[in-house]
């Protein structure tokens, strides 16, 4: 892309670009996420699919520039936020100055709504801090405006809620109120990591129903952080699929399921159980497991469980290449273009 | 509470384990939360039966309370027609080594200090079986794990999948009619998930296996299973084929919980209406129907009588719903 096409498109939303972290552990450096770039625009919806270890709550963390500093040896690359028409690179932030955009520009909803609430505070007061924080509301307007985001993300009784402390709620209702907290400032951008994991199944499909709801009503751009297919197989408007740390395929939704390219994406969607299969239908598991991200071999990480995998596989990590419109894929030998599902 | 009438139970002399009337009861604190509530069904030799459910529904308790751990609060467990709710000590002990389970986490239910052959061989050695060792080469062949380099290596060294593979091996060393999963798979990556699935259907076929599976996932439910029980709040709601939960749920929860899925292909306009609101707790369960809070369908007579269990509209056999408006 030239220059001058580059300034006639909408400026992006958010953009990361080449983004890698290593992390110190244990037993060695972790190379935790390796050049990851996409774009999200305001009003849409980007599904990020990976396996545990694939890097992506890693990458989440990196964009809320919420690493554990000292056990971060390696942060590069460019995370660039487009705010009120100006780009911020979020990455050359101080802390204080990235204290500034969460909550208003950029909030975070976690995988465990146990958690990430505090047990001795009540709703009020954990919904009621940001606001009183960044909105500078005072206490009475601050509860006030609490109020109404308990009603928003669908809690009946709202006001008894806000006295109540989180143990006195379900799961469900939890991740309401976290999701509440993270909307409070209006933010233009929420990542969420795994938002429903932890919830049952039909109490996940209530909550994933708000979280799009909220998306499309306050035109934010949403990372949608699972390691299930079928969350955004009808959620997300692209989809990038990661695996030990790289994005290997990224693809517009519909396209992705389509026409999938890279032997990973397939094998992973071949792997899930499905409601459609008669019983006993032998699945197509992935010989192997995830390798461990400590010293990675050289070559596509994924070549000891791949089918097509040759010797080049095993020499040179391919990068990222364009399979089509809007199509990436991270692969030497990719598998044709296949109907499946449909 | 009155005992109600089980004709989901079947007159066939191939039941290998029959649960009737299980009741099991935990205090909390001055109170006593009834975690399983009249709980009956079957399982013919070599049949898998899949009991799914959210979190809370008694199913985990109603596998442990097969076991005996703890023995249940009220009811019977007849495994080969001997009720071992009955037996104590040494007894129960003896009979236990023929029902065999594994659990969800496992590298929590290994013993990280210990090798991976001691610990298949654990059964083994108390009950001074013959061959031991070529009998623990043999289970680990089967479950995929190589003798030579995996038996003098601890847990820790395997991922998880590979401890599953351990747990397993170890529940098959004794040789047991029955072996039940507590979630075998729900701790373990999608792409490792199927390779586990698989190797279950495997052992089932290689040593005559009759199993009880429990999970909340149902897509990972009907692959496995040849009949399916649905459980919420304590009580059983359905119980039939895999065809005929899965292509005629009669019972309105059965149905909600078909179309949470998030599936791969279907689309988002689905017929049925989605549940509202949270599964109650089950220290004070709803009277009557337990689930007629969250049911679309439920009247007046859901709250006053609680629903016995009746055949399914469906006319398929052995299919079993308790609802006053099933269907």
């Amino acid at each position: 892309m030239t220059d001058s096409q580059q300034q006639t498109q909408q400026l992006p939303l958010l953009r990361v670009e080449d983004l890698t972290v290593r992390l110190r552990g244990e037993a060695g450096i972790v190379h935790a996420v390796s050049d990851v770039s996409f774009q999200l625009q305001r009003g849409q919806t980007l599904g990020i699919v990976g396996e545990s270890g694939s890097g992506k709550s890693v990458m989440a963390r990196a964009l809320m520039g919420l690493l554990p500093r000292r056990a971060t040896q390696q942060l590069d690359g460019q995370v660039s936020l487009a705010v009120d028409g100006k780009v911020l690179e979020l990455l050359k932030l101080s802390e204080r100055e990235f204290r500034t955009l969460r909550g208003p520009r950029l909030a975070m909803v976690f995988q465990d709504p146990m958690t990430a609430l505090n047990p001795v505070l009540t709703l009020g007061v954990q919904i009621a801090e940001p606001l009183q924080l960044h909105l500078g509301l005072n206490k009475a307007q601050a509860m006030a405006r609490a109020l109404e985001l308990l009603a928003q993300v669908g809690i009946p009784d709202p006001e008894g809620r806000l006295r109540q402390y989180p143990h006195q709620l379900s799961g469900g209702m939890r991740q309401r109120v976290v999701i509440a907290i993270a909307l409070a400032c209006d933010p233009q951008v929420l990542l969420a990591d795994e938002p429903t994991t932890a919830l049952d199944v039909t109490v996940q499909r209530q909550v994933l129903d708000l979280l799009l709801a909220l998306q499309r009503e306050r035109q934010m751009g949403m990372v949608l952080i699972t390691h299930d297919l079928g969350v955004v197989a009808n959620r997300a408007d692209h989809i990038a699929v990661m695996y030990a740390g790289r994005i290997v395929e990224y693809a517009p939704t519909s396209r992705l399921f389509s026409a999938m390219r890279h032997p990973y994406t397939e094998a992973l969607f071949k792997s899930v159980p499905r409601l459609s299969d008669p019983s006993h239908t032998r699945l197509h598991a992935i010989p192997g497991r995830p390798p461990q991200l400590i010293d990675p071999a050289p070559g596509c990480a994924f070549a000891p469980r791949c089918p097509n995998a040759q010797q080049r596989c095993r020499r040179e990590t391919p990068a990222l290449t364009q399979a089509g419109d809007e199509h990436l894929h991270a692969c030497f030998y990719p598998i044709g273009i296949k109907e499946v599902g449909a | 509470m009155s005992e109600t009438s089980n004709p989901q139970l079947r007159a066939r002399d191939d039941i290998v384990l029959k649960v009737e009337h299980l009741v099991v009861t935990f205090d909390v604190g001055r109170e006593l939360v009834q975690a399983v509530s009249d709980v009956s069904f079957d399982i013919a030799r070599g049949e898998t039966l899949g009991l799914v459910g959210e979190s809370g529904c008694g199913k985990s308790t109603v596998g442990r309370a097969i076991m005996q751990l703890p023995p249940p609060k009220g009811g019977k467990v007849i495994f080969k027609g001997q009720d071992i709710t009955q037996l104590e000590g040494e007894a129960l002990r003896k009979t236990r080594t023929a029902l065999q389970m594994i659990f969800q986490d496992p590298i929590s239910s290994l013993n990280p200090r210990r090798r991976v052959k001691d610990i298949i061989a654990e059964g083994l050695q108390i009950w001074e079986r013959p061959n031991q060792r070529a009998r623990v080469e043999e289970v680990m062949e089967a479950v995929g794990l190589d003798p030579e380099t995996a038996a003098d290596r601890r847990p820790h060294q395997f991922s998880g999948g590979q401890c599953q593979r351990i747990c397993i091996a170890r529940s098959l060393a004794l040789d047991p009619d029955v072996l039940i999963c507590d979630e075998p798979v729900s701790a373990l990556d999608v792409s490792v998930q199927a390779q586990i699935l698989n190797l279950l259907e495997d052992m089932k076929a290689r040593y005559q296996l009759t199993m009880v599976f429990v999970a909340h996932n149902l897509a990972v439910v009907k692959h496995i299973s040849d009949r399916v029980a649905v459980m919420y709040l304590g009580k059983l709601c359905e119980i039939g084929s895999v065809d005929a939960v899965y292509q005629h749920p009669s019972h309105p929860y059965t149905q909600a919980l078909l179309a949470s899925i998030p599936e791969l292909e279907t689309s988002q306009e689905d017929a049925i209406p989605l549940l509202q609101g949270d599964i109650p707790s089950p220290m004070n369960p709803p009277s009557g129907c337990r689930f007629r809070t969250r049911c679309p369908k439920a009247q007046a007579i859901c709250a006053q009588q609680e629903p016995a269990m009746q055949a399914s509209p469906s006319g398929i056999g052995d299919h079993f719903v308790a609802c006053h408006f099933p269907g």
